[in-house]
């Protein structure tokens, strides 16, 4: 029972925590809460399923066309409404995020309607249904296999893209000193819009693999997952990349137990009770930089 | 000049206390009205802390239900009079807002508005879930109205708020008592605090302002107010349920004082106005385009982003310069606004 609430959670945490990365990306590069990433994340789900049921695409390529919709929802999002207030005091930005927040759920509402939808049974392989692997009394499902490769493999993808390429070179810069990076010649409004659209892609994977998951979505999804993300950005650090990989995995296993062995009501209260622990007793996170005083 | 707009507020406010007698002012008119009273206690109680301190809030409803369901439970199960309740509720209201606020008091506002993010969706899933104490989805019927029973002085008279309108003279008397509340704090020590805390904390603080403690009051302030709005609200809608109090709310009140200009006590008044006969025009006009009503929230996302991109001091500056402020603070806050434009 133990072992498999462990897996369970393990599937959670890896999707936290490819939504966690989104946030704690932009909050890095531009410092900005940004609230509509869970409405990023929410389109995902709802993209693929519209792109399978119209166009009749296999998942896989529907999912990388979600994706790719999602990084241009991102950087759109980005250009239409934080750029023009990067020099605004910090609030007009806060306040612009949720404006785009709700103004984007109340869109998939219109489009999609309010009730919540099944995702196609039809598209997802038979094989995500079955068990994949046993291992004692620990049964894995075929998806929650996939859900562990496809996760790990976008987060070595990702740090790879960190550490190792010139752009990921200039959004460590970014977030260090954004003067002195655009003194150096980088090229601060592309770094910032390609930084939200990794996060958006990353943040769409999420919403598809949520939806296949628990086969729904709906329009308001991205508000709970929005609010467990950012605890688990925030347990790991809010602005730390790894940290926030951390974070969601942690996040995911605590609540998967917390709902199997505290309470299963407030499971969705849990990831709060985290954040305000972590802000209690360590604000820095798990592996971030100590945060300033000023208020 | 001056004796001319002194005319005209008397006459405007001749004109909301004959109100009720109008002939057009049929039930309907009247609840519209008191909901856009209830919402200007909110908006204003709200304005405290993104307005004043520069903290945003958005988990503001949180309060307004737990002043709420305080009033239901605390009228059902030990029939205490609307009276009683208020300060209780209040109470009860500015503790939930200092512990809410007490972890961030060290760090920046981002937190702040990270932890509120959550706050009102925690509180509705502990109405939803502690059914001995709430009723759960179930809501709570039968909620008392409000009555004036003068029996403890010996006199038997009392009287039952049984229509719309006590309830709509009442709401002005609350709406009123928080004006002049909030107007004399901005003008105050303590409003002068605040006011430096929002524009620079670091020279606040060396200027002898002790950051956490204001900080303290303003967290306790503004959910006392939300609070006191929620308790008129059971009393006055004698039902309550926890989907009432969702996070769409605690936008709806933001929206309301960016509409109005964050900061400004009379355009918080003005942007409940505006949003609540919005939302009633848009409730009956969505359903003909097929919309569910909850849509109408488009509209206000709209607004909040258009708002902050092109008019970040509200849709009505004007109201703001005809509020009476000391001179002393409204110098300050044009050297400060020149100085952030120049």
């Amino acid at each position: 029972m133990f072992e498999q609430q462990l897996f369970n959670g393990l599937t959670l945490g890896l999707i936290y925590a490819l939504i966690a990365v989104g946030y704690t990306m932009v909050y890095g590069v531009i410092e900005l809460i940004n609230f509509a990433h869970g409405e990023v994340y929410m389109f995902g789900a709802f993209l693929c399923v519209t792109i399978i049921n119209s166009l009749g695409v296999p998942l896989f390529p529907a999912m990388v066309l979600a994706m790719g919709l999602c990084a241009l929802m991102g950087v759109s999002i980005d250009h239409i409404a934080y750029k023009p207030l990067r020099k605004a005091p910090r609030l007009a930005a806060l306040i612009t995020a949720i404006g785009v927040s709700i103004f984007l759920q109340n869109i998939a509402m219109i489009i999609w309607g309010s009730r919540p939808v099944p995702f196609t049974r039809s598209a997802v392989p038979a094989a995500f249904s079955e068990q994949a692997f046993a291992l004692g009394s620990v049964s894995v499902s075929g998806l929650q296999l996939f859900i562990y490769l496809f996760t790990t493999a976008m987060m070595i993808g990702l740090t790879l893209i960190i550490n190792k390429t010139k752009v990921g070179t200039a959004m460590r810069a970014l977030a260090q000193n954004a003067t002195a990076a655009a003194l150096m010649g980088i090229n601060v409004n592309r770094v910032i819009a390609f930084t939200f659209a990794l996060g958006s892609s990353l943040g769409a994977a999420a919403g598809i693999l949520v939806a296949m998951y628990y086969n729904t979505m709906s329009a308001t999804m991205g508000y709970n997952a929005g609010v467990k993300a950012f605890a688990a950005a925030v347990l790991g650090g809010i602005g730390s990349v790894p940290g926030a990989m951390l974070g969601g995995v942690v996040l995911g296993v605590a609540e998967t137990l917390g709902a199997g062995y505290v309470s299963s009501q407030y499971r969705d209260g849990l990831g709060y009770a985290v954040m305000i622990a972590v802000i209690l007793l360590r604000p820095s996170g798990l592996l971030g930089k100590s945060v300033g005083q000023k208020a | 000049m001056t004796g001319q707009s002194t005319a005209l507020k008397l006459l405007g406010l001749c004109a909301l206390l004959a109100f009720p007698l109008m002939p057009f002012s049929s039930e309907y008119v009247l609840h519209v009205a008191v909901l856009i009273m209830v919402y200007a206690v909110l908006a204003m109680g709200l304005n405290v802390l993104p307005g004043f301190c520069d903290l945003l809030d958005l988990g503001y409803v949180g309060f307004y239900g737990i002043g709420a369901y305080t009033a239901g439970i605390l009228s059902l199960n030990y029939d205490m009079s609307f009276w009683v309740v208020v300060p209780l509720a209040a109470a009860l209201g500015a503790l939930c807002g200092v512990l809410r606020g007490a972890p961030t008091l060290r760090l920046s506002g981002d937190y702040f508005a990270i932890v509120t993010f959550g706050f009102t969706e925690l509180v509705v899933l502990f109405l939803t879930n502690e059914i001995w104490l709430t009723r759960g989805p179930l809501g709570m019927p039968g909620i008392p109205p409000i009555d004036i029973n003068l029996s403890w002085l010996g006199i038997d008279w009392r009287y039952d708020f049984m229509s719309e309108t006590p309830y709509y003279y009442l709401g002005l008397l609350m709406v009123a008592f928080v004006y002049v509340v909030m107007c004399r704090i901005e003008d105050s020590r303590l409003g002068r605090a605040w006011l430096s805390i929002k524009e620079d904390p670091l020279a606040a603080a060396s200027c002898g302002i002790n950051l956490m403690a204001y900080k303290s009051v303003a967290f306790a302030f503004s959910a006392a107010v939300g609070a006191l709005a929620g308790c008129f609200m059971a009393r006055w809608s004698m039902f309550l349920a926890p989907d009432v109090f969702k996070f769409w709310e605690s936008f709806l009140v933001l929206c309301m004082i960016v509409l109005g200009g964050l900061g400004n006590i009379n355009g918080a008044i003005v942007g409940s106005v505006v949003l609540i006969a919005l939302g009633e025009v848009l409730r009956v006009v969505l359903p003909h385009f097929g919309l569910p009503t909850e849509t109408r929230f488009l509209a206000y996302g709209l607004l909040m982003i258009l708002i902050m991109r092109f008019k970040p001091g509200g849709i009505f500056p004007a109201i703001a310069a005809t509020s009476k402020k000391s001179r002393l603070i409204m110098d300050l806050k044009a050297r400060l606004q020149a100085e952030r434009a120049g």
